[in-house]
């Protein structure tokens, strides 16, 4: 430091730190810590099964298709993203067999999908959970699967059906939401117990005391969305066993008095089956958040009232019948006949004998014929009318005009149809 | 001594450093002196730090911890910026986005949390040990202000517990939402202008888009910024106050001492080495046996700390999984629901001066949730100057002269921590007393 050797140094020397010995290696520890640390949380977050199952399943296709079968097999995070549905369904990261042939017959979660579902249930559209339940979110067997907590749409399959001791049918669970789509449905194919449910409904009345899709009586709640009533506002005080929503159902069902004292629903002495497909479809009464396309039984027209239903009818089989088969009245009302035009674009051919002979000063045969302005593009390209046909055309629109004649003459026209 | 020519590197930019990653090899006095100059820590610490000032048991470095989460918070939220949507519909599921297929997600999102909590209780902790060793009181240095820095601090811990809070709503969960109802409804038993504030905080009268946006921007921009501000100031204050207040009082002992003076001063940088400069002679606050280089010993030890700091919380962030509960939902509250933790001792007292006579609820919210959190930050920021002790009573842990403000100061502490453990173990269903160790009610599912 000091360059002169002949000069004293005389800046205050400040070797008597204690601080390099203790705290050097305080920080290399830390050091090593945060290394570790590093390594741990690299690690930790790697660690997949997905990354397992991927692994394993590309070795099962090797094995029976061969090696180029294998390497179509698609790695890393799978997931099928349905926007419709709000949906990133993560269980193909897995279940990557769903979609293969051949494997019907493996274990899980290396099992081909059913084939009959799949046919009007395309899993581009529809996903997985939005059948199946569990947390599509999720890449890890517990939470996907569950029941984990906070995440209260568990897989509606075998296991949770068996600890439910369904009657027969263990996997029903899952039709809870086949009716989320198919409420409106008499009956659903494949969803035998929620329609015995549908069908007790009819039977036992349910409706006279409990409105349902706002039809039935007030004496009972309304039950339209029931299924989305919070577990936390039932009373479960003399409920013994799983306290959940279901299991309330089930019981309340078989009998209503043993839950709620003072209650005034009878009790149906329902069998347990009876009582478990009657829950199912109580709680499948949600506000489900599917497009109304998705949901059958829907009507997706605007409806039409009584009366318009009625004339149109009339229109299609009264005295006017032709002029609506042939397509003339979308832009002609022929008013004496009954005829409405939607359109009313054109003239009324209640008086077209009268009214082409003064507009263009030929006879409505020859007009026919060889009609000239939009008749000619009309009748050459939208409305072609053989010549056999143009007779009956004539002879029908002089019928009209006969009638118009004897209705003006009645005086129940105010003037000429023409508008 | 010949000097080689400067190369086009060092030429480069005046007052700023040529090699930003350098080590010190000066080859001459006017390089030596730049280096020190273009150092940024130099400007932030002081050339030389008195060694009691470094003791872990004086300060227990809960400032530096402060910082050093600050900056961790801001660095794990930026990850967090591209990937939350914030927006009612896609919150909840971008943050489930985080948590399960973004890589590393679940765990920056737990660095971020833990941070968060640590960082309450990080704050919190240096103002109790800046009470109890009265660091607020001015020492024997000119203009100093530390009662300035006080009330900064009081400012900076509010705005720490406001970014927290507003984090809190960000994942739009059962949790987040029933939390922030909690928290604003209290804003709203102020009289008068209540429901008026409380529309201002949640931009409606219900927690929807409007409150999330508010509290997103919040959270993101204007909070951090604050307090980015304030640490700045802070941390200068800190300095032109001449550090810590135990400074202060080893000074006025060291002066009672007699030291012999020492040249400690120079007009030019590294003349006293060289011997070539005028010195000026002191014997208080460089005196050499008591102090350090800062460069290395303080910046080392601040190293320790906030390195140390970011392994822990890296570590916990492993172990510590973020909760996310259901997605929100307004048509059911979760029994008990709960402020976050650090409103829990607030929430124990709104719910205990609630009184029902018959029919009647006097609703202890403006009491608990208005008047005495009120009462108490007034109180905090203006104790400095209530407190008449004398300045030997600075920068030293429970002095004599200050027993009887220390006693009030711990037992309101003692209280609100307290208030805090009950509220946050012991309180169940309908706020009823659980031991922690007793099972709550089993909670109903679905399925």
């Amino acid at each position: 430091m000091a360059g002169n050797p002949h000069q004293v140094v005389t800046m205050e020397q400040r070797m008597n730190s204690p601080y390099p010995k203790r705290d050097r290696p305080v920080l290399a520890v830390i050091g090593i810590v945060l290394v570790a640390g590093a390594v741990l949380f690299t690690v930790n977050d790697r660690e997949h099964e997905w990354r397992y199952y991927q692994y394993t399943f590309k070795r099962v296709v090797a094995e029976r298709l061969g090696g180029d079968k294998a390497r179509t097999v698609p790695t890393g995070l799978q997931q099928i993203w349905v926007p419709a549905l709000g949906r990133a369904d993560r269980c193909i990261s897995c279940h990557q067999a769903v979609t293969w042939t051949g494997f019907e017959t493996a274990d899980e979660p290396f099992r081909t999908h059913q084939s009959e579902p799949l046919r009007n249930h395309p899993i581009e559209k529809f996903g997985c959970t939005s059948c199946h339940g569990g947390q599509g979110w999720a890449v890890d067997a517990e939470p996907a699967h569950g029941p984990v907590e906070h995440w209260e749409e568990p897989l509606l399959g075998r296991e949770l059906g068996t600890a439910y001791s369904l009657v027969d049918n263990k996997a029903a669970l899952m039709q809870m939401n086949c009716n989320v789509c198919h409420r409106y449905d008499r009956e659903t194919q494949g969803a035998d117990m929620i329609n015995l449910a549908k069908r007790l409904v009819h039977e036992k009345g349910c409706r006279a005391c409990h409105v349902i899709n706002s039809r039935g009586g007030t004496i009972g709640p309304d039950l339209t969305y029931v299924g989305d009533k919070a577990p936390e506002q039932y009373e479960y005080g003399r409920l013994s066993g799983q306290k959940t929503a279901f299991a309330w159902h089930v019981a309340h069902l078989k009998d209503p008095r043993a839950l709620v004292t003072d209650t005034v629903m009878p009790n149906f002495h329902l069998t347990t089956k009876e009582a478990q497909s009657l829950a199912l479809l109580v709680l499948s009464w949600r506000k489900a958040p599917v497009p109304a396309a998705m949901v059958a039984g829907t009507p997706h027209t605007d409806p039409q009232t009584a009366e318009e239903r009625l004339a149109e009818e009339a229109m299609k089989t009264g005295p006017g019948a032709w002029f609506v088969r042939t397509g003339c009245f979308v832009c002609h009302s022929i008013a004496v006949l009954g005829v409405k035009s939607p359109a009313q674009i054109g003239p009324d051919l209640s008086s077209a004998v009268e009214d082409v002979q003064s507009r263009f000063g030929r006879t409505i045969d020859d007009f026919l014929a060889a009609p000239t302005g939009t008749m000619a593009v009309v009748l050459s390209r939208q409305i072609v009318l053989t010549p056999a046909e143009k007779a009956v055309a004539v002879e029908k629109l002089r019928e009209a005009f006969a009638e118009y004649q004897k209705q003006r003459a009645a005086g129940t026209i105010a003037g000429a149809g023409n508008h | 001594m010949v000097q080689p020519l400067p190369t086009r590197e060092e030429r480069a930019v005046p007052g700023l450093h040529p090699r930003r990653f350098w080590s010190l090899r000066p080859r001459s006095d006017r390089q030596s002196g730049d280096a020190i100059v273009s150092n940024f820590l130099l400007h932030w610490f002081p050339a030389k730090t008195y060694k009691p000032s470094m003791d872990w048991s004086y300060s227990f470095w809960l400032g530096t911890v402060s910082a050093a989460l600050f900056l961790l918070l801001v660095l794990s939220g930026g990850p967090l910026l591209f990937l939350y949507v914030p927006s009612v519909e896609r919150a909840y599921g971008s943050v489930k986005d985080i948590e399960f297929a973004v890589t590393f997600g679940s765990w920056i999102r737990s660095v971020h949390r833990v941070a968060a909590h640590l960082m309450v209780v990080a704050v919190f902790l240096h103002l109790v040990r800046v009470f109890l060793t009265g660091a607020y009181k001015n020492g024997v240095g000119q203009g100093q202000r530390r009662v300035w820095n006080w009330t900064i601090g009081v400012a900076m811990l509010l705005v720490t517990l406001l970014l927290s809070f507003t984090g809190y709503l960000l994942p739009w969960d059962q949790l987040a939402y029933w939390a922030v109802t909690v928290g604003t409804n209290i804003a709203s038993s102020i009289p008068f202008v209540g429901p008026t504030v409380r529309e201002l905080l949640i931009g409606g009268r219900t927690i929807d888009q409007p409150t999330l946006i508010r509290f997103y921007v919040l959270h993101v921009l204007l909070l951090p910024g604050a307090l980015g501000a304030l640490f700045v100031y802070h941390m200068w204050r800190v300095r032109k106050d001449g550090g810590l207040a135990r400074a202060d009082s080893v000074a006025i002992v060291s002066e009672r001492l007699r030291t012999v003076p020492v040249r400690s001063k120079t007009y030019t940088l590294l003349g006293v080495a060289r011997g070539t400069a005028p010195t000026v002679r002191t014997a208080t606050l460089e005196a050499p046996d008591l102090t350090v280089n800062s460069v290395p010993d303080l910046t080392r030890r601040i190293s320790i700390v906030a390195l140390g700091t970011v392994a822990i919380i890296s570590l916990a962030a492993v172990y510590v999984r973020s909760p996310l509960e259901e997605a929100a939902n307004a048509l059911v509250t979760p029994n008990p629901a709960k402020a976050p933790w650090y409103f829990l001792w607030l929430q124990e007292i709104v719910t205990d001066t609630t009184v029902h006579l018959g029919s009647f609820t006097i609703n202890g919210a403006f009491l608990g949730g208005v008047l005495l959190p009120g009462l108490l930050v007034g109180l905090l920021t203006a104790w400095p100057w209530l407190d008449r002790s004398p300045m030997t009573a600075a920068g030293t842990w429970l002095p004599r002269s200050r027993r009887a403000q220390n006693a009030v100061f711990l037992a309101i502490a003692a209280l609100v921590i307290l208030l805090t453990l009950l509220g946050t173990f012991c309180r169940g269903p309908y706020w009823h007393f659980y031991w922690p160790w007793q099972p709550w009610p089993e909670i109903p599912t679905r399925l």
